[in-house]
């Protein structure tokens, strides 16, 4: 009985995603001491120069995201290279700060905060993550650089409305760690206590699901959400934007104070030299605010 | 019915719409015309891995209003009944017009069951105050609680409209448990270590193991739900794969390799994604079984069609010549026979099915790894993913222990169990050692 073969091998892909906050954590700690000598001479002077901030690769500013999260990143359609907001201002971040950009592979939202915690993998987390006291207790945020809000998503001409949702039996995806998952348990306590908001591992299976029906709603950040319904999902509709003046911010770890530091004085250089006005014209049409 | 009576109808009803939009239009303005208004106070769920707010214990408490015609908010005091408090909370105060925020910043001042919150200019009509509570406690009893407070407008204090009440429970086993742990010197000492600290956090082991079991109960129902169906198919296809007709071993060969040569995840995204967008709205839970039955049959094909193949020809040549039919021996004769043989490979399938219902987490069903997942986005913590793996460790051990068990057995069965004896070598020691 040998031609048994097992499956194993198909538990790579989904696992994948959950799994590997927890991979991403062993996987490159040895990074850096193999490539230490070859970063560039320029970079590394003016690494020195801005204070003893240490980086995974040396004269590379790592970055890490979930790349599910258009205009701010997602990935290149022909190229898998990740583009969006956030990879303009993480390579605009390491111009000011003389650095290079290094952006790794996708990884799952709520595993950002503790690889940053954990150290190793990457220098920051730039990922349209708000600024929230949880998260600052496990990791330093850098100062906002967007305003954002939080919004949700219908079907179409659905007749749902914010409190129709609070009800036992409703589905709402929300992306997993996000504040949106933190509002719609807040405020949909009902729906919530059913088992009712559903935490995927992002806002594109979300937006499919309330698509197909199998979600009624998903709540997720209104850029976000305005930005999908006008490129791609144009069979949903922002049900109701909701007010919540969140803000971006970038994850450092709290090991690395003087790279937060040093974060800070370049995002107030782009915001004075015009740089992040650019940025956001690229990819909003207009200045924010 | 003549026309004055027809005219005095329509009149009452116009005369009734009026009053209806009269009465309509009290309802959504407030209802004193210069007010703030309250427009939500809720608290974030703190219980771990549940949706509950416990009173006793550190909460977040978000509390909404906006300004109106008339309005000059300078300040705010909320008010928590009897035995919640606001001490050691900090607050971080969000005032936006619209949707954008606005420069006006505040500074808040706990005191007991009290908060005040200045702000650095007055806010006017159409303001929106936003102000998050980190670290309040509501009262330790539990029940309905109701944010209610003052305002200053205009030099003059008001009355704040009560919140909608924001249900709260008394504190749990549980959480009583957690929080001792969370006073214990070794708990602390271990969590410093940052290895220990993120996967085996004594906390959230207690807190996961407790909330994780209905996920846990999830996924063994879909795998114990879904099997019988997989039998039964996997066997309908072994068979038609093994079958004398062209077109039967076709459907069977291409049901087979296309289920087992694709990532069950794709399978998954297919039937989950593919059935509500063609008017079919099942349960996740039913969804699953069904993917899960017909993933596991092809498998379970592939098994029993070893199986029976493996019976040697000679016994379809001695049924035969007993007279017995192609039907009849395959009944009598060979799948008994086949089932003793495939009972360890359909034991370790069972074990890979079970461990695979964790794929259908990432379509929102609720089984064990959406609850991990779910436990772990709050708390910024593995461990509950490290839980998640004892509770699959407590079928599958088992599991595997039987599967080697009845391989041992089967093994003695096939080669014919009677008195070994002894080695050579074992004896001529014995005898070495009796001389000694």
């Amino acid at each position: 009985m040998s031609g048994m073969s097992r499956r194993q091998f198909l538990k790579g892909s989904a696992l994948f995603a959950s799994g590997l906050g927890t991979l991403a954590i062993f996987g490159c700690a040895g990074n850096s001491s193999s490539s230490a000598a070859s970063s560039s001479a320029s970079a590394s002077s003016a690494a020195a120069a801005s204070g003893e901030y240490k980086l995974v690769v040396p004269g590379k500013l790592t970055c890490i995201s979930n790349l599910y999260f258009p205009p701010f990143e997602s990935m290149d359609d022909k190229t898998g290279e990740p583009v969006g907001f956030d990879i303009d201002m993480s390579k605009a971040l390491a111009e000011h700060m003389g650095l290079e950009v290094n952006w790794k592979p996708s990884q799952a939202f709520d595993s950002l905060v503790p690889a940053i915690k954990a150290g190793g993998t990457a220098d920051i987390a730039i990922a349209g993550m708000t600024i929230t006291d949880e998260r600052k207790q496990e990791v330093d945020m850098s100062d906002p650089y967007v305003d954002s809000n939080q919004s949700i998503v219908t079907k179409k001409g659905s007749t749902e409305t914010k409190e129709s949702l609070n009800a036992a039996g409703k589905k709402i995806a929300v992306q997993a760690g996000t504040t949106g998952e933190d509002w719609a348990k807040e405020h949909l306590p009902a729906a919530a206590a059913k088992d009712g908001i559903v935490p995927l591992d992002d806002i594109i299976a979300a937006m499919t699901g309330v698509q197909t029906g199998s979600y009624d709603a998903l709540v997720t950040d209104l850029p976000v959400a305005s930005y999908q319904i006008k490129n791609s999902f144009s069979d949903l509709q922002v049900l109701e934007p909701i007010a919540t003046g969140e803000q971006y911010g970038i994850a450092v770890s709290k090991d690395n104070p003087a790279l937060t530091k040093a974060i800070n004085e370049a995002l107030a250089k782009m915001e004075q030299d015009g740089t992040r006005a650019q940025i956001e014209k690229t990819w909003f049409g207009s200045e924010l605010k | 019915m003549d026309k004055t009576s027809i005219r005095m109808g329509a009149r009452s009803v116009v005369a009734a719409f009026v009053l209806a939009l009269a009465f309509a239009l009290a309802c959504a303005l407030p209802s004193g015309a210069f007010a703030l208004t309250t427009g939500s106070a809720t608290a974030k769920p703190n219980e771990d891995g549940g949706s509950s707010v416990i009173g006793g214990l550190p909460t977040r408490l978000t509390w909404e209003a906006t300004a109106d015609k008339g309005d000059s908010v300078e300040s705010v005091e909320l008010v928590l009944p009897e035995g919640g408090s606001f001490d050691s909370s900090t607050t971080k105060i969000t005032t936006l017009k619209g949707l954008e925020r606005s420069k006006v910043e505040g500074e808040a001042t706990p005191q007991g069951n009290k908060l005040t919150v200045k702000f650095s200019e007055p806010l006017v009509d159409g303001y929106l105050i936003r102000l998050e509570i980190t670290d309040m406690h509501f009262p330790s009893e539990g029940g309905s609680v109701v944010v209610g407070g003052t305002y200053v407008s205009n030099g003059e204090t008001k009355q704040l409209q009560d919140s909608a009440p924001i249900e709260t429970i008394p504190n749990t086993l549980v959480q009583g448990i957690v929080n001792w742990l969370d006073h214990q010197p070794w708990v602390q000492a271990w969590n410093s270590n940052q290895f220990l600290g993120m996967f085996f956090k004594p906390q959230l082991i207690v807190t996961s193991l407790f909330s994780l079991l209905p996920g846990w109960f999830v996924c063994l129902g879909i795998v114990i739900a879904s099997y019988p169906f997989a039998v039964v198919l996997g066997l309908v296809f072994a068979l038609m794969k093994v079958s004398r007709f062209k077109l039967l071993r076709a459907i069977a060969i291409v049901y087979i390799n296309v289920l087992r040569g694709t990532p069950l995840f794709l399978q998954i995204y297919i039937v989950f994604f593919g059935l509500p967008m063609m008017n079919i709205n099942i349960d996740n839970v039913i969804l699953g079984i069904i993917v899960m039955a017909v993933n596991s049959s092809a498998y379970l094909a592939e098994i029993f069609r070893a199986g029976i193949e493996s019976i040697p020809a000679g016994q379809y040549e001695a049924a035969s010549s007993l007279g017995m039919g192609h039907l009849q021996t395959m009944v009598n004769i060979i799948l008994p026979q086949t089932v003793r043989r495939v009972i360890p490979t359909v034991t370790s399938d069972f074990i890979t099915a079970f461990k695979d219902t964790s794929l259908l987490s990432s379509v929102g069903v609720m089984e064990l790894m959406m609850f991990s997942k779910n436990l772990t986005s709050i708390t910024g913590n593995m461990t509950p993913y490290v839980t998640a793996g004892i509770f699959y460790l407590i079928v599958t051990l088992p599991l595997i222990k039987v599967v080697t068990v009845i391989e041992k057995r089967i093994a003695r069965s096939e080669r014919g169990s009677g008195p070994r004896p002894k080695a050579k070598t074992a004896v001529a020691k014995e005898e070495v050692a009796d001389a000694v």
